[in-house]
């Protein structure tokens, strides 16, 4: 092609003619602008007028919105095949990752802005009437729920539980990369919690070995002295039994991240501090652990985002209690949602959580970024 | 309930069922007094009836009590046996060509699994075909708040409980139940409590009934009969004999007096309150206790204030109601917090923990049915108990109840109904369709097949009271007649607590228990709590909209 670029002559979007829209006529490219207007004109128009028709405007409209879905659709087969029709080899090329963004447009852009809207607005499933825009109601009921904050300050606990996840996460890997026999049996019998389901790991272990009165952790703990076994109505015990229940799923996860850093360790390094008689614990702290903290970044942050998302285990098993003792922010949402068809409401709880995640775990990239530099 | 049936034929109000019912004795008398030959001289009627107790007795044969669960091949051979009252409404193949789709449960493999079994019969014989939306409890109500919400329903028929009426039918969702399905079913045989307005919206009636729900209450009669115990009460000076209480006083008095002593060597408690949250259902634990105190007889009310939805929950009836429960938890199992109601009936009550309980029919069914129980017969029933002050909301005073207790038992949740939605009306021949296959579901002896095996629905009609036709299906008659008698009690209680039907009230019930879990643990005063509860309700009355919900709660309470 570059034999090609001194005959090219004119240049049209900043690209050779020759190269890029090479084979396409202006009368097609004109052709193809008035195909992708006429798509988008049909489509603003279909939308428009669904707007009107449910806003009472109009008496004309579909009964529901999936005749939008499909407009938005052909639309989208339009604008695909518009953009060869105008630029050619170009716009196959833009094919490879056109359909990727209007899917993100459609099922993360819309949506997320959809929910922005309905997060200031006060629909409630039972009402006759439906939404009504309500300004700021939402955000100031959320500044004076206590059950929203109750949650939030839980989730600090649970988000410090991840620090232990994450120390019995390393000693685990540490172990199953020494060399010890039935390393690779105990490899796979160790991620198996982390195959389970956790609203299954609640019922197995939460409602049945935790279980007051005939689960083996409840005999073995009346064995031990401990009269009264009950694991879910003391704040701390509570809240200690789900960080307990929600380690053992995800304590794999971290392990195998961390595994898969200590294996990539590079062994002259181990030898060179071996022939320097470094002690095991110099080893790990002077050698494996700068080594491995990138993994260990890597799968803290994995880890703390996704229990930031914890719900299901407290669901579960304890509903929250005792006295909100364990609730977390995902718990309350989904009440608000499926006890209390609160949409507005729950919603703006969503999208504000969702902002404090960003926040969060932007501050800790960068904490991360800091620590990173210090050790290199 | 013989007496029952004289009186309805003396009073000349009986129904062709009850006649027939009423004449079945005599025919049988008959036969047994001039043997086979007998048969062809009498009337048509007594013939009728006895034909029709000896289909009864055979219907409910299938499988039998006690011969294990039954399968789906005895759930359409029902549904094939109970084709009668179809058949005379309906021609072979009407409905060819027309297809239902039906919402509902599939709670515990019951709900559609039979609805699926009855309705095959009804399929081939009516042609019509049914797509079947199968929910989990959990699942149901936002599903359905959902379809009601974005308008759309895609439903025919569902399988709905009487507190949904309010968001369902108030919102004209739901089908007008036609005349000849009323007299299919025969409503006149609805207990009371099941009669307008439940079932009604403003006059017009939407609801097959196939479920009726109450809360009853349930004691181990081996705790009330043991000596020891019996001996103990007596030594700590407690007044009256060591008996089940009648009065939610002596329920705390015997649950404290409990706490520490042993019974047949294990740990005996007594009541067992449901501290955790349910859904929104752990409420009417709560009202269980609170009805007795601000259920005044004569006043509908007690839930809200029927001249301005101000709610009712943080008057002093309802406080004291509250501090009950708080003063009973420390004598209740030591993980009570965390026992939601299906811990306190399943886990607990029926694995053999506490004494006392109240509960939906469920227990009674199950306590001598069920694998997983252990109490076996050593059960008692009755209706909830009472209390021995009320607190009257107009006069804003305690009193003394006429008769020293006043009785309020719970109509919690109201039993499942089938309901054919608006929709459906679009095609006549559709909507006789939905009908026939609801009105097949909620037809009279189908449903005492299904109150006497395990389906999710508990006695509902005054027919299912007719104690010998459970015994001949196998039922020791002491039992059933105590768990009978304590439904029978409570339905057609003169004080009973009616739940109202409006929109979103399982949003109230839902945000009470968040209250009720904090105060239980301790982290907010009885009266506390139930100020928080009253302003969470005040502002979910203020989102749905206040003037509706006031409109809609006069009109549930026939108001």
């Amino acid at each position: 092609m570059t034999d090609v670029m001194p005959d090219v002559g004119p240049v049209v979007d900043d690209q050779p003619i020759g190269i890029a829209m090479h084979g396409v006529s202006p009368e097609r490219r004109r052709a193809g602008r008035w195909l992708v207007w006429l798509a988008t004109l049909g489509l603003a128009a279909i939308v428009l007028a669904q707007i009107l028709f449910v806003s009472g405007v109009t008496a004309f409209g579909f009964a529901n919105w999936r005749p939008i879905v499909y407009a938005w659709l052909v639309w989208s087969v339009v604008i695909a095949a518009g953009q060869v029709i105008v630029r050619g080899e170009r716009g196959q090329r833009a094919l490879f990752i056109l359909p990727a963004v209007l899917f993100t447009v459609a099922m993360v852009i819309f949506p997320t802005l959809s929910g922005f809207y309905i997060a200031f607005t006060d629909w409630n499933l039972s009402q006759l009437e439906g939404r009504h825009f309500n300004g700021l109601d939402n955000l100031r009921s959320l500044f004076q729920d206590a059950y929203f904050w109750n949650a939030l300050g839980n989730m600090v606990y649970y988000v410090l539980a991840v620090l232990g996840q994450y120390t019995i996460a390393f000693g685990l890997a540490l172990l199953l990369n020494a060399d010890i026999h039935g390393r690779k049996f105990f490899r796979v019998a160790f991620l198996m919690p982390f195959m389970l389901s956790p609203v299954a790991v609640s019922w197995m272990i939460g409602k049945s070995i935790m279980e007051f009165r005939f689960g083996p952790a409840a005999q073995v703990a009346r064995f031990l002295g401990w009269d009264s076994p009950s694991f879910f109505t003391t704040p701390m015990i509570a809240r200690a039994a789900v960080m307990a229940m929600d380690g053992w799923v995800s304590i794999p996860f971290v392990m195998v991240l961390l595994l898969a850093g200590l294996q990539a360790l590079p062994g002259e390094v181990m030898e060179a501090a071996k022939v320097d008689g470094a002690s095991p614990w110099q080893a790990f702290w002077k050698i494996v652990f700068p080594l491995t903290l990138p993994v260990s970044v890597t799968a803290l942050i994995l880890r703390i985002i996704f229990e930031l998302k914890l719900a299901d285990i407290v669901i579960t098993v304890t509903d929250g209690g005792p006295g909100g003792a364990t609730d977390t922010i995902s718990s309350f949402i989904f009440r608000e949602y499926r006890e209390r068809s609160n949409v507005g409401y729950g919603t703006m709880l969503a999208q504000f959580y969702f902002i404090i995640i960003i926040v969060f775990v932007t501050l800790l990239l960068s904490l991360a970024a800091r620590v990173m530099k210090r050790y290199s | 309930m013989t007496e029952k049936t004289n009186e309805s034929l003396i009073g000349g109000t009986a129904d062709r069922r009850a006649v027939l019912k009423g004449a079945a004795g005599f025919g049988a008398a008959a036969l047994a007094a001039a043997g086979p030959l007998a048969t062809l001289s009498m009337p048509a009627t007594a013939r009728a009836a006895s034909s029709n107790a000896q289909f009864r007795a055979d219907l409910v044969k299938v499988p039998g009590v006690g011969k294990g669960s039954p399968t789906d091949a005895d759930w359409q051979k029902v549904g094939e046996m109970c084709l009668g009252p179809t058949k005379a409404n309906v021609q072979p193949g009407e409905f060819k060509g027309v297809e239902l789709t039906f919402m509902g449960l599939n709670n515990q493999n019951l709900h559609n699994f039979l609805f699926r079994g009855f309705l095959k019969p009804w399929e081939a014989y009516t042609g019509a075909t049914i797509k079947w939306i199968d929910l989990a409890q959990a699942d149901y109500n936002p599903r359905l708040q959902q379809a009601i919400a974005t308008k759309t329903v895609d439903f025919d028929i569902i399988e709905m409980g009487a507190p949904f009426e309010g968001d369902v039918c108030g919102k004209g969702l739901a089908s007008p139940m036609p005349d000849w399905v009323k007299q299919q079913i025969e409503v006149d045989d609805l207990v009371n409590y099941l009669k307008p307005p439940v079932g009604t919206w403003e006059g017009k009636t939407y609801r097959v009934n196939i479920d009726g729900d109450c809360h009853s209450w349930n004691y181990r009669t081996d705790y009330f009969k043991d000596a020891k115990l019996a001996a103990a009460w007596k030594a700590e000076g407690h007044t009256g004999d060591w008996a089940p209480p009648k009065t939610w006083q002596q329920v705390n008095e015997i649950t404290k007096f409990l706490k520490g002593k042993k019974i047949n060597g294990q740990d005996a408690y007594g009541y067992l309150d449901p501290a955790k949250g349910w859904g929104g259902f752990g409420f009417y634990f709560l009202e269980d206790r609170a009805t007795s105190y601000v259920k005044v007889p004569g006043d509908k009310a007690w839930l809200f204030d029927p001249d301005n939805m101000k709610p009712l929950v943080n008057n002093p009836g309802w406080v004291r109601a509250i501090q009950d429960a708080i003063d009973c938890l420390p004598s209740e199992p030591a993980d009570q917090l965390n026992a939601d109601p299906g811990t306190t009936g399943f886990q607990q009550f029926l694995a053999g923990t506490g004494s006392m309980l109240s509960w939906w029919g469920d227990i009674g069914q199950m306590a001598n049915t069920s694998d997983s129980s252990v109490i076996g017969t050593t059960i008692g029933f009755d209706i909830n108990p009472g209390s021995d002050t009320l607190y009257n909301r107009k006069t804003g005073k305690w009193e003394t109840p006429a008769g020293g207790i006043n009785f309020a038992p719970n109509m919690a949740y109201l039993g499942w109904g089938v309901y054919v939605m608006a929709r459906a009306d679009a095609d006549p021949k559709k909507s006789k369709a939905a009908w026939s296959a609801a009105a097949h579901l909620g037809g009279k002896d189908i449903s005492l097949w299904t109150v006497m095996y395990p389906s999710g629905f508990q006695a509902h009609r005054n027919s299912h009271f007719q104690i010998d036709e459970w015994v001949a299906a196998g039922y020791d008659k002491g039992y059933i007649s105590g768990y009978l008698g304590s439904l029978d009690k409570s339905y057609n209680h003169p004080n009973s607590a009616i739940e109202p039907r409006i929109p979103g009230i399982f949003q109230y019930y839902s945000v009470a228990e968040d209250e009720l879990a904090k105060i239980y643990a301790g982290k907010a005063t009885a009266q506390q709590g139930a100020d928080a509860i009253a302003a969470a309700w005040e502002k979910i009355t203020d989102t749905i909209g206040r003037d509706t919900q006031l409109k809609l709660y006069r009109a549930s309470l026939g108001m």
